[in-house]
């Protein structure tokens, strides 16, 4: 008898866990939905130039110019690999793309 | 540990794309989706071949998804022997057994790329209930191949939107998880007749 009682309570427990994150999945999969049109995608260490010209619609030369790096569309090194080389933070190489995407958003070039 | 499997296959393509869902299909959590997605903006780009990009997927994926099943047929019974009890004895396994082996197909099929993490843990079972090796190398096959063309092509669409695309289906799928776990454990509370010991 009270080996069932601790089985439905435990079922419970975990039908309410389950209930509970089916929500909390469902509204973050709503609010992402909302949000995927108008939100831009930010810049990530694993990200290439050419990747995120084109994620940004924008050509890489701008791109590359902005973190001292001689222009290649065939440069697929990652960020992470870019700032390795060139002995700068990571951070600073987004810093600056970030900033090369709001001068070439503003000028409002074309991809 | 996501951004260097990401910037492995940004940078290496193909080759680093194999080894990645091969390893993922043994149960390491590593973001498979979000990475056929970053696959299929990266064919956007001319970066890679799509064809060969999905070609490359399945099949890490499905040799990845043979080994899970060998470890479960050839070492799933000592781990029954020993941890049997935790769930249940002989009798409750013999019952799951039954189970696994009428849904095996569907759930083989569709834990290749709708609930993706139970994937691992079906081969694991699959292989331990001695499920036909031909059935789920069928299932496995037709399941791989459709969720690499699905995630792929989704990544090509809409190329520029891989990361907020990632999520979304990431949310999706833990939140069919999260229904289907709802709904089983829901029929056991409030349909299902108590068992008997």
């Amino acid at each position: 008898m009270a080996q069932t009682r601790r089985q439905t309570i435990l079922l419970l427990l975990g039908f309410c866990l389950a209930v509970a994150a089916t929500f909390f999945f469902g509204y973050r999969a709503g609010r992402t939905s909302r949000r995927i049109r108008w939100q831009n995608e930010p810049i990530r260490p694993w990200m290439s130039v050419p990747f995120i010209a084109h994620v940004h619609h924008t050509r890489s030369e701008p791109l590359f110019q902005a973190i001292g790096v001689p222009p290649d569309p065939r440069d697929r090194r990652p960020i992470r690999d870019i700032a390795r080389t060139e002995k700068r933070p990571v951070a600073d190489l987004i810093r600056n793309l970030d900033k090369a995407l709001a001068e070439a958003g503003q000028s409002g070039q074309a991809p | 540990m996501n951004d260097q499997v990401l910037a492995a296959v940004a940078h290496y393509g193909s080759p680093a794309l194999f080894v990645v869902v091969a390893i993922a299909a043994l149960g390491v959590p590593l973001p498979v989706t979000l990475l056929l997605i970053v696959t299929g903006s990266l064919a956007a780009q001319g970066a890679i071949d799509i064809w060969l990009a999905i070609a490359v997927a399945s099949v890490g994926s499905v040799l990845g998804d043979q080994a899970g099943y060998a470890i479960g047929r050839w070492g799933g019974h000592a781990l029954i022997a020993r941890f049997g009890r935790l769930l249940g004895g002989p009798e409750r396994i013999r019952r799951l057994d039954q189970k696994a082996r009428s849904w095996g197909g569907a759930g083989v099929f569709f834990s290749r790329w709708l609930v993706t993490a139970l994937g691992p843990w079906i081969n694991l079972a699959s292989g331990a209930a001695e499920y036909s090796w031909l059935r789920f190398t069928v299932w496995d096959v037709l399941g791989e191949s459709f969720g690499a063309a699905l995630y792929v092509s989704l990544g090509l669409v809409f190329s520029d939107r891989v990361q907020a695309l990632g999520s979304l289906l990431g949310d999706l799928s833990w939140s069919l998880l999260g229904l289907l776990a709802a709904a089983l454990l829901g029929w056991k509370l409030f349909f299902r007749r108590p068992e008997r010991d």
